[in-house]
């Protein structure tokens, strides 16, 4: 009998996925929760569910199960418009630490009866999945080890990074993921390796690069048994690299759907991201996603004016104080003479005389007082920050923070109360209810290479924050414009490569990622370069310039823990330093490996930031003598690489002085 | 006070919003199904009572959905069937109380209606209103059934053979009245417009060109003007009329209007009574709808990221730019609509 039942659509929301991307607001309460244009992402992903015929949702809750429980309560009883045609059930547990764990303890729970919609409460979409539904079960047709289908998003190419792009290879013929990797935060990638096999054993294979994971994805029953049989398995993306390696043993192949373009689909997990969905769906493209749209609250909350501003008709604003793509609740005032652009305004807020601003986020109850500057930046629910104030570059305040007045903050996170846990750290406080919190990436911070003091100020978060965009859009056309430069000017070292020598830089490349991966013997590593070289015909000066090209190559230089970028050259350093020592003796091989970095310095901006660090280092570690570094100082062309002689000018003054002091 | 919303209110605005019910023909027949729940349900002892009631629920489905004029239009339409038989039966008891005349005279019912406007207490229980109220509801439902009917039976006297007719986008009279006009009259040509960015031109010209002896001609909303000086007339429909004559119609039916009236080809309108609204233009917030951005200009490309895009749903018509209305009651001028407006709702309703 059961069998003639209708086969009812079942979805499962993860609720906290990356909490700690939305310090300090996500200390404070469940991020899932964190209004977005004034409607929790919680409803957005809910919404989402409902329009594409979900009629069961379970949403898993960890850490703050109580306050997502109370908000689906809140949310059926003012009828939600997800409330209708879908039963919400939250489930969950304190135990459950990632989603690997979630995903075992739905599947102990045995709640989920056939295939299913996998969604993260982070996800903004107005697409509809009922078509990849059907796609997903057509696969599982024909393939029983259909474990799960990925759902993706084609992005612009001019769009900032927000970490969830990547770069997937796929069977064009049935539509099988092949190959599956994230893409880095914060410099473009010039070359991509995939592995020779998926071109092997697939005859029509495509390749895409500019794709986005809303973290969307629909899953077989098997999904749930394949995490329950790998405790290994943590993240979504471990599944997928799980069991792209292990296909045979596992028996069990992912597929991939792309979204249609007119469908708008993104993920935010972190303040850029937060920044960017807010910007669309003020503009519209995740209609009906859109403010005055209701659909959240029954009643029509905005009235759309002219250049994106969506006002309540409870808010107390002149139109002149508004510029464009601005959100403002019920119950907010805005003083005579303060301008705001591309804001989102929560209920209740208000704004002192003579303010500017830019890309604020206000949470509900927020009091700015008068003649305050806010830039880019997010102010928890209740919040008050005082008279000429200026906050800017991604700040974000966690909830009733006081702010004194005449406080000037840029870059910083704060909170209102002092965590106990990490009174290790002197705390800096702007005053009683305003204490600076590290972000996770500094705390994380490994403390083991601390040689270095300037270690410490490179540590740049890995955690994108809100900018402004127009900035970012200009630093990328600013990069493939030089890159284009680079193209042009003949001159330069970097001429195409003859065949023979980018084989040969390639396989030292190989060489010593495998050495320094395995912590072989350098010896081992110095004559696999040697065979190389004379396979090759490589002249000596070649092998030096290329062997300290290679090690800056390594993927540990090239894509660094933190961005901490001095740490992972002297890691590589300390296993691979007796290999390069071997090359780099006499004067001339030196410059060969300065000339070498030069080079490098154009490819990697992370090097280029820190070259004289670099420098320094190598001449601490006694790779290169003080010679050496002034005749290559001297070298260097004025015109064409005055950042660089700019850059290095200190370390050669200081390097002048002890040589004169040792004379002495 | 706040008044709750029904579930089934709540239901309709979710259905609404999530573009299950579409089509002002439907909608309208939902909202009346929900008026008739509501007046054969037991919570409202006397017309005072049900009046709130009412009231109470259009203004929900009006602050939810501003733009969807025809729920309070049927509101009032309601309002104004209450009004009407309470009035009558009350006139009947005292009728019956004087027993001054058994029958009701016609000078004797306006008089009465007329004189006891001012004091007139609903608030008092009275007996055999629901089912009278009943009883009218079915005809107002028949009058909505029959409406589109009505109107596509004067297609003919409209439309004459080998004429060349413009229309824009989809709407489900103007494809009745075609239809019926492709029937009785021969070698027309019908020009549709697609009515971009939805592009709904392309249903009504698929099926229209099922029907035999006809020219379909689809065209770009571009190309509307070039087109006009050939076509004798122009046929559209509307999402609602507004209280002064003028239309609050599909995006696009300005720019044909506005032709139309370079070449003097005259601009019939068709309009079912439900949709005859007693707004003013200058409700500005709630008169235009914007879609999506997407519609207009690709997400990808570079000037998405700095442009403003709009993509509203409407267009405002001024009413000199329209000939002549076709309602399921005959043809009336723009200049006519305020008196149908004052048959149809009662003036204290006007302000739900």
């Amino acid at each position: 009998m059961s069998q003639f039942q209708k086969e009812i659509v079942q979805a499962v929301l993860i609720a906290d996925n990356n909490a700690w991307n939305f310090k300090p607001l996500s200390d404070e309460g469940p991020t899932a929760l964190l209004p977005l244009v004034n409607v929790s992402m919680l409803d957005y992903a809910l919404i989402a569910l409902n329009r594409s015929g979900v009629e069961e949702v379970f949403v898993y809750a960890s850490t703050f199960l109580q306050d997502i429980r109370e908000h689906i309560k809140q949310g059926i009883a003012t009828s939600a418009s997800w409330s209708f045609a879908m039963t919400v059930h939250v489930i969950g547990g304190e135990g459950c630490r990632c989603f690997g764990d979630a995903m075992r303890d739905l599947d102990a729970k045995a709640l989920i009866r056939g295939n299913f919609i996998l969604l993260g409460a982070d996800t903004v979409t107005n697409a509809d999945l009922r078509p990849v539904l059907e796609q997903h079960k057509r696969n599982a047709k024909f393939d029983k080890g259909n474990a799960a289908t990925l759902v993706f998003k084609e992005c612009a190419s001019n769009t900032p990074r927000t970490g969830n792009e990547l770069l997937i290879a796929v069977n064009k013929q049935n539509d099988r993921l092949l190959y599956h990797q994230r893409l880095r935060m914060n410099h473009k990638e010039t070359r991509y390796q995939l592995p020779l096999d998926v071109f092997l054993s697939n005859a029509c294979v495509t390749m895409h690069h500019n794709l986005l994971d809303p973290q969307i994805a629909i899953g077989s029953p098997s999904m749930l048994s394949l995490f329950s049989d790998n405790f290994d398995f943590q993240t979504r993306d471990d599944f997928v690299r799980g069991l792209l390696i292990n296909e045979e043993l596992l028996d069990s192949r992912i597929y991939v759907a792309m979204l249609p373009p007119a469908q708008y689909a993104c993920k935010v997990n972190n303040w850029l991201a937060y920044q960017l969905a807010s910007r669309d769906i003020i503009n519209r493209w995740a209609y009906p996603l859109a403010p005055d749209m209701c659909l959240y609250k029954l009643q029509q909350q905005y009235a759309f004016h002219k250049d994106n501003i969506y006002k309540s008709h409870d808010a107390l604003v002149s139109k002149v104080a508004l510029q464009e793509n601005v959100v403002i609740q019920a119950g907010s005032q805005v003083d005579t003479g303060t301008l705001i652009n591309s804001s989102v305004i929560g209920a209740n807020c208000h704004i002192g005389k003579n303010c500017q601003l830019t890309s604020v986020f206000l949470m509900d109850n927020v009091t700015i007082k008068d003649n305050c500057v806010l830039q880019h930046c997010v102010i928890g629910a209740g919040a008050i920050i005082n008279n000429h104030c200026a906050i800017t570059d991604g700040c974000v305040l966690g909830s009733k923070c006081i702010l004194p007045a005449k406080t000037k903050l840029a870059n910083k996170l704060l909170s209102s109360n002092l965590r106990s846990d990490n009174n290790a750290i002197e705390v800096v406080s702007y005053g009683p209810q305003a204490y600076v919190i590290s972000d996770s990436a500094s705390a994380e911070a490994d403390d083991s290479d601390s040689e270095d003091e300037l270690m410490f100020k490179s540590n740049k978060p890995t955690i994108p924050k809100m900018c402004p965009l127009q900035m970012l859009l200009n630093e990328d056309s600013d990069s493939t414009y030089s890159s284009d430069d680079e193209d042009e000017d003949g001159s330069r070292l970097v001429t195409p490569l003859p065949d023979d020598t980018n084989i040969f830089l390639s396989e030292v490349i190989d060489s010593l990622t495998r050495g320094f991966r395995e912590m072989s013997n350098p010896d081992f590593l110095i004559l696999e370069i040697n065979s190389s070289r004379y396979a090759y015909n490589m002249s000596l000066k070649e092998v030096n310039f290329y062997v300290v090209k290679a090690v800056f190559s390594l993927d540990s230089v090239l894509e660094p823990a933190n961005n901490n970028v001095l740490a992972a050259i002297s890691g590589v350093f300390k296993q691979l330093g007796p290999v390069v020592s071997n090359y780099i003796k006499s004067e001339d091989a030196m410059l060969d490996c300065l000339k070498a970095l030069e080079d490098i310095c154009e490819e990697n901006e992370l090097v280029r930031d820190k070259i004289s660090q670099v420098v320094h280092y190598l001449y601490d570690k006694d790779f290169v003598s003080e010679d050496a570094v002034l005749a290559w100082y001297e070298q260097l062309d004025v015109t064409e690489h005055a950042t660089l002689r700019q850059s290095l000018a200190k370390l050669v003054e200081w390097l002048n002085q002890s040589s004169e002091e040792e004379d002495d | 006070m706040r008044e709750q919303p029904l579930k089934e209110v709540t239901q309709l605005i979710h259905a609404i919003k999530m573009g299950l019910v579409e089509g002002s023909y439907n909608i309208t027949n939902k909202t009346l199904d929900i008026f008739k729940y509501i007046i054969m349900s037991k919570s409202w002892h006397s017309a005072d009572e049900l009046m709130r009631i009412v009231r109470a629920q259009s203004r929900i489905l009006q602050a939810a959905l501003p733009q969807e004029t025809v729920t309070s239009n049927i509101a009032r339409r309601i309002l104004k069937l209450t009004r009407e038989e309470f009035d009558l039966l009350q006139a009947k008891v005292q009728h019956f109380a004087d027993d001054s005349q058994a029958s009701l005279s016609l000078h004797k019912l306006v008089t009465q209606t007329s004189e006891s406007n001012v004091s007139v207490d609903y608030s008092l229980p009275q007996q055999g209103l629901r089912e009278a109220l009943l009883d009218h509801l079915q005809e107002v439902e028949t009058e909505l059934d029959t409406s589109s009917e009505n109107i596509s039976v004067q297609a003919e006297e409209h439309i004459h053979s080998s004429e060349i007719i413009l229309t824009l986008g989809h709407s489900r009279s103007v494809e009745n009245f075609l239809k019926r006009a492709i029937k009785k009259r021969q070698f027309l040509t019908i020009i549709v417009a697609e009515c971009a960015p939805a592009c709904r031109g392309h249903n009504l010209a698929a099926t229209l060109a099922n029907e035999k002896n006809v020219e379909i001609i689809v065209i770009p909303d571009s190309s509307i003007f070039a087109m006009m000086s050939r076509i004798n007339k122009v046929i559209i429909g509307t999402h609602s009329v507004l209280a002064n004559g003028g239309l609050r119609a599909a995006c696009g039916a300005y720019t044909v209007a506005l032709a139309a009236k370079h070449y003097s080809v005259p601009v019939i309108v068709l309009a079912p009574m439900y949709k005859l609204s007693p707004l003013h233009l200058c409700e500005q917030d709630a008169f235009n709808m914007v879609g999506c951005a997407e519609d207009v200009i690709a997400y990808d490309s570079v000037a998405s990221r700095e442009a403003k895009v709009y993509s509203p749903m409407f267009d405002y018509v001024p009413p000199e730019l329209v000939t002549l209305f076709i309602s399921n009651t005959g043809g009336h001028a723009p200049t006519y609509v305020y008196r149908l407006l004052t048959e149809l709702y009662h003036p204290e309703d006007l302000e739900i």
